[in-house]
């Protein structure tokens, strides 16, 4: 009852007009930026830091919650109607759901992403409530070496899991940290990595980084290779499911749900692998497989789209109780926390337990609002889908130059800013993924320092690793990991390929 | 996002038998391990005095030049036999067009020197100006000159932004005069 007690203060606070009006902006600019091509969620999470300068940390974080989850509700309308994923939690939706488009039914694949994104959601967020205490309270009792080797599991994860290839990960997390460690050291204080340069004593920030990978890079990308790609965009139709519509549907939310939900709370997270995991189950055990990949299944954009929502959702699980991010997303808004001086981890319930509660309640907020700005306006959203590329593109420059001007005011940080886009274009080319940068660097400097405390404790042996047994558990877990998949190759027979698997994305 | 997603499963040496060692390839994994070789370097200059944490500040700089030059070092293999592994087709065109390229690079450099001196509105306007000529002449042939409603655009764009960092959220942004407004 202690929860729902604090949830109901929750919603006094995220229901103050003020706190109201910032979930509504934040909702409406996360479905724009999930509808708009060139821009995702930690992009817009990004270039909207500077806020945390002088707006209160409660109101702030409703904000960029709207955001992150609204930018999902959203990805769904541009992968049903142009095929182009807003964000890469949307590629599965792009396959079935344009399929459907195609086929005139792009109204029942609207709605049945938005409605199976607010059962999601609101499931998810049920799970947020109820397990986000009982984590923290177990969590209380970690020390630095698990919490260590829970970041490197977290490492692992989003650099060997997420991405097509391995090598490729950790060479992107590998910088990520490598960018993480320039600056002062807070233990030693020696600097690192600075060069003498005073504007890098401070460390980079992560607005910077982000938005140069993400904004910039994308930019520049769609200049050098994009320019004459063209479009087909689908007719959109009345968003309206018919009784058989909503038959298929729902056990495919309710299914979804429950893939997606767990998937998001261990620290192997992103919005990927849920949504390929619920795309292979629904096609499975559909009665209708014939319409999967041909004139387009409603169970395969039901399915993904709630798997994605609820994945999402529950990674504020791992963020907010234990302070690990297993997203681009995440990983800023933990930059965010860390702006306010506040530090997500078991104590956060106790410490912040106000913002915490406010931050959940708006969530359940968020989904209606997003269920409204989604389904009866969504005809609003589509318009968006007309803006002509070059002043969008050109925009989303101006305003990467603002979120980075904005934090700290330097020149040189748009010099940086410029030298990370190509960064991302050369990654993009050569299929590098990106996430694993903004997770090493945000969560690298924390791993460190938890590493130092460990071997601290182990009175300068590393064998406090091996010895605490939680910790072992976390490190043979990452071998795990890193092999399982290597000696799955090695035992399957050569002739088992085409099966669409997690991770191998297969767009038409 | 490519067409060619590629069934995965064959054995790796009849997938990548017969083509040609990429230049390109081999020339970024080498940086890769170029840059692991210096972030080393770089790192023996840190001390290493460990003090009562027993882990100096060197270690993590240390152990990520380690990983990046082993990296660079097994992607230079990957590119010199068949080419980097399970590569998605990279989206778009196959060869660059360096001209939009130029222009969105002056749009963000120009704002970069510049905005300091003309202050917000005019640094960014003229980023927003050279950027999308850059992603016009990227779409194919210009028409008839558009720079005066570029620029309207720019203005429309930048100085609502100006006004709500300098006014209601009170940060202070450079500015041609120094008086918030402009």
């Amino acid at each position: 009852m202690d929860t729902l007690h604090q949830l109901l203060q929750g919603f006094a606070t995220a229901g103050t007009p003020v706190n109201l009006l910032w979930a509504l902006l934040g909702c409406t600019i996360g479905t724009a930026v999930g509808v708009l091509p060139g821009v995702g969620p930690a992009t817009a999470v990004a270039m909207l830091l500077p806020i945390t300068l002088k707006v209160d940390p409660t109101a702030s974080m409703i904000f960029f919650a709207g955001i992150y989850y609204g930018a999902m509700y959203g990805g769904s309308t541009s992968s049903i109607l142009l095929n182009t994923p807003g964000e890469p939690g949307s590629l599965v939706t792009a396959m079935e759901g344009n399929r459907m488009a195609k086929n005139g039914r792009a109204g029942a694949a609207l709605a049945t992403a938005a409605i199976g994104s607010f059962v999601a959601g609101t499931i998810a967020t049920v799970l947020v409530t109820f397990c986000a205490p009982v984590v923290a309270a177990y969590a209380v009792r970690l020390g630095p070496p698990e919490y260590f080797m829970l970041m490197v599991l977290a490492f692992t994860t989003v650099s060997a899991v997420l991405g097509q290839n391995t090598l490729r990960g950790m060479v992107a997390l590998a910088v990520g940290l490598l960018l993480g460690v320039v600056g002062i050291d807070q233990i030693s204080g020696q600097a690192r990595f600075t060069g003498n340069v005073p504007e890098l004593m401070d460390g980079l920030e992560v607005v910077l980084v982000a938005v140069g990978l993400f904004a910039v890079g994308e930019a520049l990308y769609a200049a050098l290779y994009e320019g004459r790609v063209a479009e087909t965009r689908n007719a959109m139709g009345r968003v309206h499911m018919t009784r058989e519509d909503w038959r298929r549907s729902w056990p495919a939310w309710l299914r979804a749900t429950f893939i997606g939900a767990p998937l998001g709370c261990i620290p192997a997270g992103g919005s990927e692998v849920p949504t390929f995991l619920s795309y292979a189950t629904e096609k499975k055990l559909s009665r209708h497989a014939n319409e999967f990949g041909t004139q387009g299944a409603i169970e395969g954009v039901a399915g993904p789209e709630a798997a994605n929502n609820a994945a999402i959702t529950t990674t504020l699980i791992p963020l907010l109780t234990l302070g690990i991010p297993t997203s681009a997303t995440t990983a800023i808004l933990l930059g965010a926390f860390q702006n306010y001086g506040i530090r997500p981890g078991p104590q956060l319930l106790e410490s912040n337990g106000a913002l915490v509660w406010a931050l959940i309640a708006s969530l359940y907020i968020g989904n209606v609002m997003l269920l409204v700005l989604n389904l009866p306006l969504v005809g609003l959203w589509v318009k968006l889908l007309r803006l002509p590329k070059a002043p969008l593109y050109a925009g989303i420059l101006v305003f990467a130059t603002v979120g980075v001007y904005g934090m700290r005011q330097s020149a040189f940080d748009l010099g940086l800013l410029y030298a990370f886009g190509l960064l991302g274009v050369l990654m993009r080319r050569f299929d590098f993924p990106t996430t694993p940068v903004v997770v090493g660097m945000i969560l690298g400097p924390l791993a460190e320092a938890q590493m130092r405390n460990a071997v601290a404790i182990g009175e300068g042996s590393w064998a406090v690793f091996v010895h605490r047994p939680m910790s072992l558990v976390l490190g043979l877990l990452v071998l795990c990991v890193l092999l399982l998949p290597r000696l799955m190759r090695l035992f399957r027979s050569p002739r088992g390929g085409g099966a669409a698997g997690p991770g191998t994305p297969q767009v038409a | 996002m490519s067409p060619h997603g590629r069934p995965k499963g064959e054995s790796l040496s009849a997938k990548y038998e017969g083509r040609p060692v990429s230049g390109r390839q081999a020339l970024l994994a080498s940086g890769v391990a170029a840059l692991g070789a210096l972030t080393l370097t770089g790192a023996t200059r840190i001390p290493s005095q460990a003090g009562y944490t027993g882990v100096g500040p060197n270690f993590v700089p240390l152990l990520v030049g380690l990983m990046l030059l082993v990296c660079g070092v097994l992607l230079l293999w990957e590119a010199a036999t068949g080419g980097l592994r399970d590569m998605e087709q990279p989206s778009g065109s196959m060869h660059a067009s360096w001209q939009p390229f130029a222009w969105v690079s002056a749009g963000i450099l120009a704002n970069a020197a510049l905005i300091t001196t003309v202050g917000f509105v005019i640094g960014c306007t003229l980023c927003y100006v050279l950027a999308v000529r850059g992603f016009r002449i990227a779409k194919g042939p210009l028409g008839r000159a558009t720079w005066l409603a570029d620029t309207g655009i720019g203005v429309a764009l930048t100085l609502p932004v100006y006004l709500l960092f300098t006014q209601l959220l009170a940060i202070n942004l450079p500015g041609l005069t120094s008086t918030g407004w402009l």
